[in-house]
């Protein structure tokens, strides 16, 4: 009788603990955003062919990429609330490499995909940068514009040149903010995170995309709370400008 | 009587010598103790504009009444100079709003290459200090006037020992401090001191655009347009592109940038290279600063090198769209404004002026 009740007792033991180890299987899932043109790693300072006869330079691109979530089936599991990814590299080895973020203790499993958000979520947008502590992305005031009471939540800026001659006398501001303007994007791309082991994304920027049928040239700048026709023209161009490659 | 004379002194000397070794031996505690004097660190609260971030000071330099009582004193004192010439009150001096008016400021040694920046509210900078951003801590800031050759050309060591020596300042460590022997006094102590003191420095709530913002009062129309424009608040003015730097509340963005002084064919040929010496990223070569632009109409002369000696040629320059270089600021082309658009922008900047800050007296100098 005893021994039955042992072997019950470490038996439960046994399975609890084997059970916890199940769900504690962890894995790493490193993300690799990376800025392109015409196919190949986007950098800064360098030109590009534009709407022909117009060239383009790019010297800042960044966005803030937020609410990182893996899923499967209806189920979620979020990964990281908000990070500032810039992809302003003046070097072809650095634009080649991208900006990395890696995010541990990710659940082992398989998963269908991946959702996040281009831009800073409603209840966060509805802060400002002096709420948030120094070491976090949110406090950084030039990422802030009083005009949209909102962050800016992706900035392209570069020069243009219009005529082809070399010479890149424009600069451009192109700015996205507001809550319209915010965008979740999903990336139907199956992953497999296994316990202990790195698995790798890379999240492609294809800028060529991005302004595709934007009109630099006529409005280099879109700061005035009215003025949502180009950069909307950007954001909605996001979901068929980035790609996933696992 | 002249041999009793004589050893009549002789007694007398050895019992002065006497007595004075008993009492070394009785009272004295071993050299350079200061543990008679009493360590009671009262923590101090500073009182943050309510539009502020956080202040956030490092971890082992908390704020405390007797370290800012002391950071003052040392602030204002030209004992770290290598000639007893120059203080750090020197090139920022209060009435002038933590400025010294000078283009270039003046060292031990002549002019450094750089003007003064305002101290105000310098703890909430947290993206580096200095035109360049050479350090991340005011503790560090305060580490570098004192042995470079132009400012204070003085060494650490010999700063220590003269604190050390100082009739008044080892008492003052030990309350702010709680060493317990002037031997512990050194550089980390001392510009945890200053730190704790220029943290103090701050302005945000007595200026006219403050008490707008609050709702408190209205502009005038032309410090309303300036406004609006500063922000690019109004479709129907033009946007003088000032936010993109000089963001609120601070004023600032604390971030760098290129803001078209410097003509240039590529990056590599800006001469004067700021923040791209720091980094080593050619992208950031000509990159400075965006200073605070509160009590702006206070700090001139302006600029990192203070080249504009008014505020009206430094408004030239933003909107004439500067001098051309591949990482000159996106925001910086001709804005066509017309001279009542720069009129209603410096009137708005006007608006930006605290001038209690200037006569506080807890930023007045002690001595």
């Amino acid at each position: 009788m005893k021994f039955i009740l042992y072997s019950v007792f470490f038996g439960l033991i046994a399975l609890s603990v084997f059970a916890c180890k199940e769900d504690d299987k962890e894995g790493t899932l490193t993300l690799h955003f990376k800025a392109v043109y015409d196919g190949q790693p986007l950098q800064t300072f360098t030109t590009y062919s534009f709407n022909s006869p117009e060239q383009i330079q790019f010297t800042h691109l960044s966005m803030y990429v937020s609410d990182l979530t893996l899923y499967s089936g209806t189920t979620e599991k979020n990964l990281h609330d908000i990070a500032l990814i810039d992809l302003s590299f003046n070097s072809a080895g650095a634009a080649d490499s991208g900006y990395t973020l890696v995010l541990e203790n990710v659940p082992a499993s398989s998963y269908d995909g991946i959702l996040f958000g281009i831009g800073v979520p409603p209840d966060e947008n509805a802060k400002k940068p002096a709420d948030f502590p120094s070491s976090s992305p949110l406090s950084l005031t030039g990422y802030y514009w009083l005009g949209w009471n909102s962050y800016i939540f992706m900035k392209t800026e570069g020069r243009l040149d219009t005529i082809g001659n070399g010479d890149f006398s424009i600069g451009y501001a192109l700015h996205s903010g507001s809550n319209q303007l915010y965008r979740t994007m999903d990336g139907p791309v199956p992953l497999v995170i296994e316990d202990g082991k790195n698995t790798d994304l890379t999240i492609l920027f294809n800028y060529k995309e991005i302004l595709e049928g934007v009109d630099i040239k006529s409005n280099p700048q879109n700061h005035t709370p009215q003025d949502t026709s180009l950069i909307m023209k950007i954001v909605n161009n996001l979901p068929s400008s980035i790609h996933l490659i696992p | 009587m002249k041999w009793f004379a004589g050893c009549s002194w002789l007694l007398l000397l050895s019992a002065v010598v006497v007595i004075h070794s008993g009492c070394h031996d009785t009272i004295d505690a071993p050299a350079g103790d200061l543990t008679s004097i009493p360590y009671h660190p009262v923590s101090y609260t500073l009182n943050v504009p309510a539009s502020f971030p956080a202040l956030e000071q490092p971890a082992d330099n908390y704020m405390t009444v007797d370290g800012i009582q002391l950071g003052r004193k040392l602030f204002y004192d030209p004992i770290f100079s290598i000639d007893s010439t120059i203080s750090c009150s020197s090139c920022h001096l209060q009435e002038k709003s933590f400025t010294d008016g000078l283009a270039q400021s003046t060292g031990v040694a002549g002019k450094t290459p750089r003007s003064s920046p305002s101290l105000l509210n310098i703890g909430f900078d947290y993206h580096g200090l200095f035109w360049d951003g050479r350090v991340k801590t005011l503790e560090e800031q305060a580490l570098k006037p004192i042995e470079d050759p132009i400012e204070m050309g003085n060494t650490w060591e010999n700063v220590e020992q003269k604190l050390r020596a100082h009739p008044i300042y080892p008492a003052e460590f030990r309350k702010a401090f709680g060493i317990e022997n002037k031997s512990e006094i050194n550089r980390d102590l001392a510009t945890k001191a200053i730190a704790q003191f220029v943290r103090t420095i701050v302005s945000g709530q007595n200026t006219k655009y403050d008490r707008f913002i609050r709702g408190e009062i209205f502009l005038e129309e032309d410090e309303f347009n300036g406004y609006l424009m500063y922000f690019n608040l109004d479709p129907n003015l033009p946007d003088a592109q000032c936010g993109h730097c000089h963001n609120a509340p601070l004023l600032s963005t604390n971030d760098y940038f290129n803001n078209g002084l410097q003509e240039a064919a590529d990056l590599e040929s800006i001469p004067d290279k700021g923040r791209g010496l720091i980094t080593g990223n050619l992208a950031d070569n000509g990159l400075f600063k965006a200073p605070t632009l509160r009590n702006v109409l206070l700090t001139a002369p302006y600029l990192h090198d203070g080249r504009f000696n008014n505020i009206t040629e430094v408004l030239d320059h933003y909107t004439s769209g500067g001098k051309n270089s591949p990482n000159k600021s996106t925001f910086m082309y001709n804005l066509h404004l017309t001279e009542s658009e720069k009129a209603d922008i410096i009137a708005f900047l006007r608006t930006l002026t605290d001038t209690t800050v200037l006569s506080d007296s807890a930023f007045k100098s002690p001595f």
